[in-house]
Protein backbone atom coordinates (compact mmCIF):
# COMPACT_ATOMS: atom_id res chain seq x y z
CA UNK A 1 0.00 0.00 0.00
CA UNK A 2 1.41 3.11 -1.10
CA UNK A 3 -0.49 6.38 0.59
CA UNK A 4 1.10 9.85 0.66
CA UNK A 5 2.36 9.60 3.98
CA UNK A 6 3.97 6.31 3.08
CA UNK A 7 5.66 7.35 0.63
CA UNK A 8 7.21 10.58 1.89
CA UNK A 9 8.40 7.90 4.67
CA UNK A 10 10.03 6.08 1.66
CA UNK A 11 11.82 9.57 1.05
CA UNK A 12 12.19 10.03 4.45
CA UNK A 13 14.53 6.71 5.00
CA UNK A 14 16.58 8.02 1.68
CA UNK A 15 17.30 11.32 4.04
CA UNK A 16 15.72 13.42 1.84
CA UNK A 17 15.25 16.89 3.90
CA UNK A 18 12.33 17.93 1.66
CA UNK A 19 10.29 15.21 2.49
CA UNK A 20 10.10 15.78 6.14
CA UNK A 21 9.68 19.43 5.44
CA UNK A 22 6.38 18.10 3.50
CA UNK A 23 5.56 15.67 5.80
CA UNK A 24 5.60 17.73 9.29
CA UNK A 25 2.45 19.91 8.93
CA UNK A 26 0.64 16.76 7.28
CA UNK A 27 1.11 14.91 10.72
CA UNK A 28 2.04 17.33 13.43
CA UNK A 29 -1.59 18.02 14.08
CA UNK A 30 -2.77 13.90 15.01
CA UNK A 31 0.56 13.79 16.80
CA UNK A 32 0.08 17.40 19.07
CA UNK A 33 -3.37 15.16 19.66
CA UNK A 34 -2.15 12.23 20.47
CA UNK A 35 0.66 13.14 22.68
CA UNK A 36 -1.46 15.82 24.63
CA UNK A 37 -3.87 13.06 25.01
CA UNK A 38 -1.20 10.23 26.48
CA UNK A 39 0.76 13.10 28.34
CA UNK A 40 -2.13 15.03 29.48
CA UNK A 41 0.05 18.08 29.52
CA UNK A 42 0.37 20.73 26.43
CA UNK A 43 4.27 21.90 26.91
CA UNK A 44 5.60 18.27 27.51
CA UNK A 45 3.36 17.20 24.31
CA UNK A 46 5.36 19.73 22.03
CA UNK A 47 8.69 18.90 23.94
CA UNK A 48 7.43 14.58 22.92
CA UNK A 49 6.81 16.63 19.21
CA UNK A 50 9.86 16.89 18.39
CA UNK A 51 11.16 14.05 19.70
CA UNK A 52 9.08 11.74 17.57
CA UNK A 53 9.86 14.02 14.46
CA UNK A 54 13.64 13.09 15.09
CA UNK A 55 12.89 8.96 15.58
CA UNK A 56 10.41 9.16 13.00
CA UNK A 57 13.95 10.73 10.82
CA UNK A 58 16.31 8.23 12.30
CA UNK A 59 13.99 4.86 11.84
CA UNK A 60 12.08 5.59 8.71
CA UNK A 61 13.95 2.13 6.61
CA UNK A 62 12.65 0.20 9.46
CA UNK A 63 9.03 1.42 8.02
CA UNK A 64 7.33 -1.77 5.61
CA UNK A 65 5.12 0.03 3.28
CA UNK A 66 3.57 -3.66 3.09
CA UNK A 67 2.45 -3.32 6.50
CA UNK A 68 0.17 -0.86 7.99
CA UNK A 69 -0.28 2.63 7.08
CA UNK A 70 2.31 5.33 7.18
CA UNK A 71 0.30 7.12 9.61
CA UNK A 72 -0.04 4.26 11.35
CA UNK A 73 3.53 3.95 11.98
CA UNK A 74 3.83 7.71 12.95
CA UNK A 75 1.36 6.98 15.51
CA UNK A 76 3.45 3.86 16.62
CA UNK A 77 6.26 5.40 17.25
CA UNK A 78 4.52 8.33 18.90
CA UNK A 79 2.84 6.01 21.22
CA UNK A 80 5.68 4.26 22.20
CA UNK A 81 7.63 7.88 22.61
CA UNK A 82 4.47 8.66 25.48
CA UNK A 83 4.67 5.33 26.93
CA UNK A 84 8.29 5.77 27.63
CA UNK A 85 7.90 8.96 29.07
CA UNK A 86 4.68 7.89 31.13
CA UNK A 87 6.33 4.73 32.61
CA UNK A 88 9.62 7.06 33.42
CA UNK A 89 7.36 9.30 35.47
CA UNK A 90 7.90 9.19 39.56
CA UNK A 91 4.18 7.38 40.80
CA UNK A 92 3.56 10.68 42.82
CA UNK A 93 1.93 11.78 40.17
CA UNK A 94 -0.85 9.28 41.17
CA UNK A 95 -3.12 7.16 38.95
CA UNK A 96 -5.02 8.73 35.89
CA UNK A 97 -8.44 7.67 34.87
CA UNK A 98 -10.28 6.53 31.67
CA UNK A 99 -12.81 9.50 31.07
CA UNK A 100 -16.33 8.34 31.17
CA UNK A 101 -17.77 11.64 29.41
CA UNK A 102 -15.80 10.72 25.78
CA UNK A 103 -15.90 6.90 25.31
CA UNK A 104 -13.73 5.75 22.76
CA UNK A 105 -16.63 4.43 21.03
CA UNK A 106 -18.07 7.89 19.86
CA UNK A 107 -14.81 9.34 18.85
CA UNK A 108 -14.01 6.19 16.55
CA UNK A 109 -17.28 7.27 15.07
CA UNK A 110 -16.09 10.62 13.87
CA UNK A 111 -14.82 11.41 10.64
CA UNK A 112 -11.55 10.76 9.36
CA UNK A 113 -9.11 13.56 8.64
CA UNK A 114 -10.56 15.15 5.33
CA UNK A 115 -6.96 16.20 4.64
CA UNK A 116 -5.39 12.72 4.28
CA UNK A 117 -5.78 10.75 0.74
CA UNK A 118 -8.72 8.94 -0.31
CA UNK A 119 -7.12 5.25 -0.17
CA UNK A 120 -5.50 5.96 3.18
CA UNK A 121 -9.11 7.53 4.64
CA UNK A 122 -11.01 3.93 2.81
CA UNK A 123 -7.78 1.60 4.45
CA UNK A 124 -8.15 3.47 8.03
CA UNK A 125 -11.69 3.52 8.15
CA UNK A 126 -12.18 -0.29 7.34
CA UNK A 127 -9.64 -0.90 10.07
CA UNK A 128 -11.47 1.72 12.60
CA UNK A 129 -14.82 -0.16 11.75
CA UNK A 130 -12.92 -3.35 12.13
CA UNK A 131 -11.43 -2.53 15.60
CA UNK A 132 -15.16 -1.16 17.00
CA UNK A 133 -17.11 -4.86 15.63
CA UNK A 134 -14.64 -6.26 17.64
CA UNK A 135 -14.73 -4.18 20.73
CA UNK A 136 -18.27 -4.67 20.57
CA UNK A 137 -17.89 -8.68 21.33
CA UNK A 138 -16.00 -7.38 24.63
CA UNK A 139 -18.02 -6.84 27.57
CA UNK A 140 -18.19 -3.28 28.14
CA UNK A 141 -16.08 -2.65 31.39
CA UNK A 142 -13.29 -4.69 29.55
CA UNK A 143 -13.85 -2.63 26.24
CA UNK A 144 -13.77 0.80 28.04
CA UNK A 145 -10.22 -0.71 29.96
CA UNK A 146 -8.43 -1.26 26.99
CA UNK A 147 -9.60 1.82 25.23
CA UNK A 148 -8.47 3.58 28.09
CA UNK A 149 -4.93 1.78 28.06
CA UNK A 150 -4.98 2.39 24.45
CA UNK A 151 -5.73 6.14 24.16
CA UNK A 152 -3.98 6.98 27.51
CA UNK A 153 -1.70 4.78 28.21
CA UNK A 154 -3.51 3.24 31.19
CA UNK A 155 -2.05 0.78 33.22
CA UNK A 156 -2.63 -2.81 34.94
CA UNK A 157 -2.60 -0.47 38.18
CA UNK A 158 -4.64 2.84 36.61
CA UNK A 159 -7.17 0.20 35.57
CA UNK A 160 -7.23 -1.95 38.46
CA UNK A 161 -7.66 0.84 40.91
CA UNK A 162 -10.31 2.85 38.50
CA UNK A 163 -12.50 -0.17 38.20
CA UNK A 164 -11.76 -0.74 41.86
CA UNK A 165 -10.84 -4.99 41.05
CA UNK A 166 -7.75 -6.80 42.32
CA UNK A 167 -4.69 -6.54 40.11
CA UNK A 168 -4.41 -9.80 39.06
CA UNK A 169 -8.30 -9.83 38.27
CA UNK A 170 -8.00 -6.93 36.12
CA UNK A 171 -4.67 -8.79 34.43
CA UNK A 172 -6.83 -12.26 33.57
CA UNK A 173 -10.08 -9.69 32.29
CA UNK A 174 -7.57 -8.09 29.81
CA UNK A 175 -5.78 -11.16 28.84
CA UNK A 176 -8.88 -12.82 27.50
CA UNK A 177 -10.35 -9.54 25.94
CA UNK A 178 -6.69 -9.14 24.21
CA UNK A 179 -7.19 -13.07 22.84
CA UNK A 180 -10.87 -12.14 21.49
CA UNK A 181 -9.66 -9.15 19.74
CA UNK A 182 -7.02 -10.92 18.46
CA UNK A 183 -9.09 -13.52 17.00
CA UNK A 184 -11.58 -10.95 15.64
CA UNK A 185 -8.82 -8.68 13.95
CA UNK A 186 -7.50 -11.19 12.12
CA UNK A 187 -10.10 -12.83 10.77
CA UNK B 1 -5.89 -18.82 16.69
CA UNK B 2 -4.26 -21.48 18.96
CA UNK B 3 -0.43 -20.43 19.18
CA UNK B 4 1.86 -22.90 21.53
CA UNK B 5 1.46 -21.95 25.36
CA UNK B 6 5.35 -20.20 24.83
CA UNK B 7 4.26 -18.29 21.82
CA UNK B 8 1.10 -17.24 23.25
CA UNK B 9 2.43 -15.71 26.04
CA UNK B 10 4.51 -13.89 24.27
CA UNK B 11 2.19 -13.10 21.85
CA UNK B 12 -0.20 -11.35 24.71
CA UNK B 13 3.59 -9.54 26.39
CA UNK B 14 3.65 -8.00 23.13
CA UNK B 15 0.11 -6.82 23.15
CA UNK B 16 0.22 -5.77 26.73
CA UNK B 17 3.45 -3.76 25.75
CA UNK B 18 1.90 -2.36 23.22
CA UNK B 19 -1.06 -1.11 25.06
CA UNK B 20 0.94 0.22 27.30
CA UNK B 21 -0.49 -2.16 30.57
CA UNK B 22 2.78 -2.96 32.10
CA UNK B 23 4.05 -1.33 34.91
CA UNK B 24 7.39 0.42 34.58
CA UNK B 25 9.58 -1.93 35.09
CA UNK B 26 8.28 -4.76 32.88
CA UNK B 27 7.69 -1.92 30.22
CA UNK B 28 11.03 -1.16 30.15
CA UNK B 29 12.02 -4.74 29.42
CA UNK B 30 9.37 -5.21 26.94
CA UNK B 31 11.06 -2.11 25.25
CA UNK B 32 14.41 -3.40 26.35
CA UNK B 33 13.73 -6.68 24.08
CA UNK B 34 11.91 -5.02 21.54
CA UNK B 35 14.96 -3.59 20.41
CA UNK B 36 17.57 -6.57 20.22
CA UNK B 37 14.71 -9.09 19.57
CA UNK B 38 13.31 -9.87 15.85
CA UNK B 39 10.75 -12.21 16.51
CA UNK B 40 9.55 -10.23 19.36
CA UNK B 41 9.49 -7.24 17.70
CA UNK B 42 7.73 -8.10 14.85
CA UNK B 43 4.82 -9.41 17.28
CA UNK B 44 4.86 -5.52 18.71
CA UNK B 45 4.87 -4.49 14.84
CA UNK B 46 1.61 -6.94 14.03
CA UNK B 47 -0.31 -5.47 17.19
CA UNK B 48 0.26 -2.32 16.39
CA UNK B 49 -1.00 -2.61 12.91
CA UNK B 50 -4.32 -4.49 14.49
CA UNK B 51 -4.73 -1.71 17.00
CA UNK B 52 -3.89 1.50 14.47
CA UNK B 53 -8.01 1.78 13.51
CA UNK B 54 -8.25 3.44 16.87
CA UNK B 55 -5.33 6.11 16.73
CA UNK B 56 -8.88 7.72 14.66
CA UNK B 57 -10.03 8.24 18.30
CA UNK B 58 -7.31 10.89 18.66
CA UNK B 59 -8.41 14.63 17.85
CA UNK B 60 -6.39 16.76 15.82
CA UNK B 61 -4.85 20.07 17.64
CA UNK B 62 -2.98 23.11 16.56
CA UNK B 63 0.60 22.24 16.52
CA UNK B 64 3.45 24.70 16.69
CA UNK B 65 5.81 24.89 14.20
CA UNK B 66 8.98 23.03 15.28
CA UNK B 67 10.70 22.28 12.20
CA UNK B 68 13.52 24.91 12.88
CA UNK B 69 14.37 23.38 16.28
CA UNK B 70 14.41 19.53 14.87
CA UNK B 71 16.78 20.69 12.03
CA UNK B 72 18.86 22.55 13.71
CA UNK B 73 19.27 18.80 16.10
CA UNK B 74 19.20 16.62 12.91
CA UNK B 75 21.32 18.54 10.25
CA UNK B 76 23.57 20.57 12.73
CA UNK B 77 25.85 23.01 11.01
CA UNK B 78 29.27 20.88 10.19
CA UNK B 79 32.30 22.82 11.11
CA UNK B 80 33.77 24.40 7.97
CA UNK B 81 36.59 21.64 6.32
CA UNK B 82 40.16 23.13 6.47
CA UNK B 83 40.83 24.62 3.24
CA UNK B 84 43.24 23.98 0.50
CA UNK B 85 42.69 27.08 -0.93
CA UNK B 86 45.53 28.77 0.88
CA UNK B 87 48.08 26.63 0.00
CA UNK B 88 47.35 27.35 -3.89
CA UNK B 89 47.03 30.90 -3.16
CA UNK B 90 50.68 30.73 -1.53
CA UNK B 91 51.94 28.73 -4.48
CA UNK B 92 50.49 31.28 -7.36
CA UNK B 93 52.42 33.72 -5.76
CA UNK B 94 55.44 31.51 -5.95
CA UNK B 95 58.09 30.93 -9.05
CA UNK B 96 56.71 28.11 -11.79
CA UNK B 97 59.87 26.35 -10.49
CA UNK B 98 59.06 26.55 -7.35
CA UNK B 99 55.14 25.48 -7.47
CA UNK B 100 56.60 22.60 -9.74
CA UNK B 101 59.02 21.46 -6.88
CA UNK B 102 56.69 21.84 -3.99
CA UNK B 103 54.16 20.30 -6.14
CA UNK B 104 56.29 17.29 -6.61
CA UNK B 105 56.98 17.04 -2.80
CA UNK B 106 53.06 17.55 -2.19
CA UNK B 107 51.95 14.81 -4.60
CA UNK B 108 54.04 12.24 -4.44
CA UNK B 109 52.84 10.31 -1.22
CA UNK B 110 49.53 10.80 -2.40
CA UNK B 111 50.27 8.87 -5.45
CA UNK B 112 52.14 6.17 -3.39
CA UNK B 113 49.74 6.26 -0.84
CA UNK B 114 46.86 3.29 -1.31
CA UNK B 115 43.54 3.71 -2.86
CA UNK B 116 41.50 6.60 -0.86
CA UNK B 117 38.09 5.69 0.16
CA UNK B 118 35.54 6.89 -2.49
CA UNK B 119 32.44 6.98 -0.42
CA UNK B 120 32.40 6.85 3.56
CA UNK B 121 29.41 6.45 5.89
CA UNK B 122 29.21 6.00 9.55
CA UNK B 123 26.47 4.04 11.04
CA UNK B 124 25.93 4.95 15.05
CA UNK B 125 23.08 3.65 16.99
CA UNK B 126 21.07 6.01 19.16
CA UNK B 127 22.80 5.16 22.41
CA UNK B 128 25.74 5.22 20.42
CA UNK B 129 27.03 1.72 22.07
CA UNK B 130 27.57 0.37 18.21
CA UNK B 131 29.49 2.22 15.60
CA UNK B 132 30.12 1.40 12.35
CA UNK B 133 32.40 2.65 9.90
CA UNK B 134 31.59 1.81 6.29
CA UNK B 135 34.29 2.60 3.37
CA UNK B 136 33.66 2.37 -0.74
CA UNK B 137 36.53 1.95 -2.88
CA UNK B 138 34.77 1.75 -6.19
CA UNK B 139 34.40 -1.79 -5.90
CA UNK B 140 34.49 -3.11 -2.32
CA UNK B 141 32.76 -2.08 0.59
CA UNK B 142 34.34 -3.07 3.83
CA UNK B 143 32.74 -2.54 7.28
CA UNK B 144 34.22 -2.55 11.05
CA UNK B 145 31.85 -2.03 13.95
CA UNK B 146 32.95 -0.99 17.41
CA UNK B 147 30.88 -2.16 20.17
CA UNK B 148 28.73 -5.33 21.39
CA UNK B 149 28.57 -7.99 19.22
CA UNK B 150 25.19 -9.42 18.60
CA UNK B 151 23.34 -11.62 21.19
CA UNK B 152 23.23 -14.77 20.83
CA UNK B 153 21.24 -16.30 17.93
CA UNK B 154 21.16 -12.94 16.07
CA UNK B 155 23.32 -11.56 13.71
CA UNK B 156 23.65 -7.86 12.12
CA UNK B 157 22.87 -7.54 8.85
CA UNK B 158 24.05 -4.61 6.86
CA UNK B 159 21.49 -3.22 3.88
CA UNK B 160 22.00 -0.78 1.03
CA UNK B 161 18.12 1.38 0.46
CA UNK B 162 17.99 2.11 -3.51
CA UNK B 163 16.44 4.86 -5.21
CA UNK B 164 12.83 3.17 -5.12
CA UNK B 165 13.15 2.94 -1.24
CA UNK B 166 13.64 -0.83 -1.05
CA UNK B 167 16.66 -2.25 0.94
CA UNK B 168 18.56 -4.53 -0.33
CA UNK B 169 21.07 -7.55 1.75
CA UNK B 170 24.83 -6.67 1.96
CA UNK B 171 25.56 -8.98 4.29
CA UNK B 172 25.72 -10.08 7.86
CA UNK B 173 28.72 -9.20 9.95
CA UNK B 174 30.72 -11.49 11.34
CA UNK B 175 33.44 -10.99 14.18
CA UNK B 176 32.13 -7.12 13.94
CA UNK B 177 33.57 -6.68 9.85
CA UNK B 178 32.08 -6.71 6.78
CA UNK B 179 34.11 -7.06 3.29
CA UNK B 180 32.04 -7.18 0.03
CA UNK B 181 31.73 -6.62 -3.50
CA UNK B 182 29.25 -4.24 -4.48
CA UNK B 183 27.87 -1.55 -7.02
CA UNK B 184 27.41 1.89 -4.55
CA UNK B 185 27.08 5.35 -5.15
CA UNK B 186 27.13 8.43 -3.19
CA UNK B 187 23.65 9.20 -1.70
CA UNK B 188 22.82 5.94 -1.04
CA UNK B 189 21.81 4.85 2.66
CA UNK B 190 23.34 1.94 4.51
CA UNK B 191 21.15 0.59 7.38
CA UNK B 192 22.04 -1.78 9.68
CA UNK B 193 19.36 -3.81 11.71
CA UNK B 194 19.44 -6.98 14.13
CA UNK B 195 18.13 -10.46 12.60
CA UNK B 196 17.92 -13.68 13.60
CA UNK B 197 20.71 -15.80 13.18
CA UNK B 198 21.61 -16.24 9.61
CA UNK B 199 19.71 -12.95 8.61
CA UNK B 200 16.66 -12.11 7.34
CA UNK B 201 14.71 -14.84 5.32
CA UNK B 202 12.02 -12.17 4.09
CA UNK B 203 14.45 -10.36 2.13
CA UNK B 204 13.75 -6.97 3.72
CA UNK B 205 15.01 -6.16 7.29
CA UNK B 206 12.77 -8.03 9.76
CA UNK B 207 14.05 -7.01 13.13
CA UNK B 208 14.99 -3.38 15.03
CA UNK B 209 16.76 -1.13 12.30
CA UNK B 210 19.93 0.39 14.72
CA UNK B 211 21.46 2.68 12.31
CA UNK B 212 21.26 4.18 8.93
CA UNK B 213 23.73 6.78 7.30
CA UNK B 214 24.27 7.73 4.09
CA UNK B 215 26.75 7.44 2.06
CA UNK B 216 29.35 10.31 0.95
CA UNK B 217 32.40 11.80 -0.87
CA UNK B 218 35.15 11.76 1.76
Amino acid sequence: MTDEISTLLIRLARQDRAALQILYPMVAPKLMGLLTRMLGDRAEAEDALQEVVIRLWQRAASYDPQKGTGMGWICAIARNHALDRLRARPASRGHREVSRTDDARDMLDTIADPAMGAEDQTMLRARMQAVVACFDQLPEDRARAVKGAYLMGLSYQDLAAQFDVPLNTMRTWLRRALITLRECLDQ
Amino acid sequence: MTLPLKDDEDDLLAAEYVLGLLADEDWRAAHARAAVDGRFAARVRDWEVRLEGMNDAYPDLPAPDLMPQIEARLFPERAPAPRQSGIWRWLGAGSLVGALALGLVVLSPVLRAPPVPVLTAELVTEDRALILAASFDGARLSLRAEGPAAGVGQDYELWVIGAEGVPASLGLLRDGELVTEATLEAGQILAISLEPAGGSTTGLPTGPVLATAELRAS
